[in-house]
């Protein structure tokens, strides 16, 4: 239970008071924050609805001439609200979230290769360890080339990845096998997450290819 | 309710507005009814200030006087006063970040330190006192403006910044509106203020990317506009890339055939300077001009045609097209997927800009509104909005740099990415690596790079005291915190016993609380006084600006001119002296007036003599 700054009601958390409206301050789920259930499944448009009457209702411009103690609990509403917002909104995230609410979590560096990817992933490593070794300038500019290929075909994976993310969130939303779900969950979002981590490599070494 | 105003403290000029019977309208602050107050403040050796079009008169410039002689005039800079323009080219900017070829503009005091300061006279101003100087200016105008009406006090006021200022350039800003004795409701991104004046009638939905290329500054910001809810998607930019630099390079191609000494003088420079940018203006209307800077015996006159303006203008315009794309893509948009395309800013005049920004999106910009003022009346929307008069419109604002804390190595750890909306938080573990460590000393940062060295330093602080405890074990959680101003406050707590830690957060760059209580009681706050005790106060700005550069110009020159002529001058420079110190502004002037006349021919041969120093190997044809 939290109690409101403004007019002292007891009550369950929540971004605005039920007794008289005023922003609340109080910590709990993303979820909760834009009073919607755990599901993996959100509905992108109403999602964003439901945001923007929310800010209405509590953001910092409402407050300007009010009280200190009522500014930073507007401030601090509309920061979760915020961060709320912006982790349900990306899939990856959302599916992040979700994961760590119901205590798992990805690896923090994750090197294991996925299984599905292993052939690319290991092309792409070693034509970016030859473009790095390669002295001759010329050399160097085809192996900037071919990885350039290569990019598109890692952001094509992507893309597929994000799609059956997209795809498995109904499913995995029905599915009453719980152990089974986190383990495809963990394993798509891993995927994405090696992904990611290559493209930004691959990146990288064409910007420094592209510097010298 | 007091109302709040909306000010736009802008590199080359400044603006404030206001909402009369639900529309926006600037206030006439300018000397001659204009809206627009020069962003220029001459301080004098005494410290007495002057802001806006009087100040630009002070800069040091040649002049052609009655008789076609050429004569050097303004304040010189350090001992003698000096005219500060740009100031905000310099806010929150630490010592070591002036570049290079703005150390030759002004005298610095002591750039190793934290905070820019320009040596005036015998005191040090920073640019947050500069700026001061110029909200105070807007203040007593537009209070003047209301007729001095108790009820009309300019107290509460919306600032706006660059959409890419970091965090020290805010803190700045926001310290420049406490020095001068307001309350900074909020500061809003200049292009997401220019954003709601257009809104206020058109564009009622869909995506619009602004333009706004200023004096000193460029932004673009990607906006999604959607029932009253203006939801900023990306915002890119460079502090340091506006019409100013299209004038320097202008300046550099003027004076090319100068030696180098006489580039580098403050006078020349100057008059230069003025020439550019006049003629840059004119080339907006016309295809080709001449340009004329005259030297005492000499004249610069060189034949400027669009074309070759462009091609001066084209490598600073090809880098705020680059910014576009960057934000484009952060916006997850392509320019087909903008709306609308606004224009910000007096440098968007240029025809050129307009070309390259229409060949990018593709599509004709909008600038119904006055480039020059769309900003201040988006302030003036915004205080409305704060003040609860101005329906559902609401503005979501993103942070433009990457906000993260340097771990091992040196890397920069990312908490709070850049687009991401503001306010924000995020909460972050700390622990000790070694038993019975008594702090943790955390660096924050801001910057897109991976390493912490490549990034600013935004701050440091140290966790503590901890309880003496085995490594790993004590569990700090620290919450960084992005207001709806972008500016980062933090706060720590012991995540075992709930109770808060104090942290002392030291900001890397910028003034500190004390060093700001400081300065606002030692502010003589020239905004209160009258109109009267101004001009006296201009007075002897006058009398001291010339008695300094005659006693310079006599240690340096004094070979010039023979015993009576010097007796003459002793003579005048006495009795302005004395009349100084009186009340009486007329004689003040009338003496100073005579005195001028007195060393008119002296100041001439100095330059004469300085000029044919520099340009002995050069010959006349050259220049001409």
């Amino acid at each position: 239970m939290i109690e409101c700054l403004s007019c002292g009601r007891q009550q369950e958390p929540s971004l605005i008071c039920a007794e008289c409206g005023s922003p609340l301050a109080a910590q709990f789920d993303c979820f909760a924050a834009l009073g919607l259930p755990r599901r993996l499944t959100i509905d992108l448009d109403a999602l964003e609805r439901r945001y923007h009457e929310l800010s209405r209702k509590i953001h910092p411009d409402r407050f300007a001439s009010k009280g200190p103690k009522v500014r930073d609990a507007s401030l601090r509403a509309t920061a979760t609200l915020t961060r709320s917002y912006r982790t349900l909104r990306d899939p990856v995230a959302r599916g992040l979230y979700w994961l760590e609410l119901n205590g798992e979590k990805l690896a923090e560096n994750n090197k294991r290769v996925p299984v599905e990817l292993a052939e690319l992933v290991f092309e792409v490593q070693e034509q970016l360890a030859e473009m790095q070794l390669s002295s001759d300038p010329e050399e160097a500019v085809e192996r900037a080339t071919e990885i350039a290929a290569r990019r598109i075909e890692l952001q094509f994976k992507m893309d597929e990845a994000l799609v059956e993310l997209d795809r498995n969130f109904a499913k995995w939303d029905e599915s009453a096998d719980q152990k089974m779900l986190t383990l495809e969950l963990k394993t798509t979002l891993s995927n994405i997450a090696y992904l990611r981590t290559l493209i930004r490599d691959v990146d990288r070494a064409l910007e420094n290819s592209k510097a010298a | 309710m007091a109302r709040i105003f909306g000010i736009d403290l802008g590199t080359t000029n400044s603006l404030i507005a206001a909402m009369e019977n639900g529309e926006p309208r600037v206030i006439a602050v300018g000397e001659n009814g204009s809206a627009l107050l020069p962003s220029v403040v001459a301080i004098a050796p005494d410290s007495a200030v002057t802001v806006g079009e009087r100040a630009i008169e002070m800069e040091p410039h040649l002049t052609v006087e009655r008789g076609g002689r050429v004569s050097a005039v303004g304040f010189a800079g350090g001992e003698y006063g000096a005219v500060i323009r740009s100031a905000k080219r310099y806010m929150g900017l630490g010592g070591d970040e002036i570049a290079p070829e703005d150390r030759a503009r002004y005298m610095f005091a002591d750039l190793s330190g934290p905070v820019v300061r320009f040596q005036i006279g015998k005191r040090v101003f920073t640019p947050s006192q500069i700026s001061a100087e110029i909200l105070r200016a807007l203040k007593g105008s537009a209070e003047r403006a209301f007729g001095n009406n108790e009820n009309e006090k300019v107290e509460r006021v919306v600032i706006t910044v660059p959409a890419y200022f970091n965090d020290g350039q805010r803190q700045a800003t926001k310290d420049a509106g406490r020095l001068a004795g307001l309350e900074v409701v909020r500061l809003v991104n200049e292009p997401t203020a220019a954003s709601l004046a257009y809104g206020l009638n058109k564009m009622a939905t869909g995506n619009v990317a602004v333009f706004d290329f200023g004096g000193g500054t460029f932004d673009i910001s990607i906006l999604s506009i959607k029932e009253g809810i203006f939801e900023v998607l990306a915002t890119n930019g460079d502090t340091h890339l506006g019409g100013d630099d299209i004038d320097r390079a202008l300046v550099d191609w003027l004076l090319a055939e100068l030696p180098e000494t006489l580039k580098l003088d403050r006078h020349v420079w100057n008059s230069a300077r003025m020439a550019a940018e006049d003629a840059k203006k004119r080339l907006t209307d016309v295809a080709e001009t001449d340009v004329v800077v005259e030297l005492p015996g000499h004249s610069i006159r060189k034949h400027l045609t669009r074309d070759a303006l462009e091609g001066l203008a084209a490598p600073f315009i090809a880098r705020t097209l680059k910014r576009c794309e960057l934000a484009i893509a952060d916006a997850k948009l392509t320019p087909d997927n903008i709306d609308a395309v606004v224009l910000v800013g007096g440098s968007t005049r240029m025809p050129l800009v307009r070309r390259r920004v229409a060949e990018m999106f593709h599509r004709e910009p909008l600038c119904s509104i006055n480039p020059d003022q769309v900003v201040a009346l988006g302030a003036a929307v915004q205080a409305s909005v704060l003040m609860g008069t101005q329906g559902d419109m609401l503005l979501l604002d993103v942070v433009p740099l990457s906000l993260g804390i340097e771990t091992m190595g040196g890397v920069m750890e990312r908490l709070i990415h850049r687009n991401t909306t503001i306010p924000t938080s995020v909460a972050e573990g700390f622990t000790t690596a070694v038993d019975n460590q008594t702090h943790v000393d955390i660096h924050v940062l801001q910057g897109e790079r991976e390493l912490a060295k490549d990034c600013r330093s935004l701050a440091r602080f140290k966790l503590g005291p901890i309880q003496a405890q085995p490594a790993g074990v004590p569990r700090i959680e620290v919450t960084f915190l992005i207001d709806a101003n972008g500016i980062l406050n933090v706060n720590a707590r012991d995540e075992r016993t709930g109770r808060e830690h104090s942290v002392d957060v030291k900001p890397s760059y910028g003034l500190t609380d004390d060093e700001i209580e400081r300065m606002l009681e030692e502010a003589i706050d020239l905004g209160e006084q009258d109109l009267e005790e101004r001009l006296l106060i201009s007075a002897r700005n006058d009398a001291d600006q010339i008695l300094g550069a005659l006693r310079k110009q006599l240690g340096e020159f004094g070979r010039l001119i023979d015993a009576g002529e010097r007796a003459r001058m002793d003579e005048v420079a006495e009795r302005v002296e004395a009349a100084r110190t009186g009340a009486d502004r007329e004689l003040i002037a009338k003496l100073v007036e005579e005195l001028n006349e007195v060393t008119t021919p002296f100041a001439e041969r100095i330059m004469d003599a300085a000029i044919k120093l520099a340009l002995e190997k050069k010959s006349v044809e050259e220049l001409s």
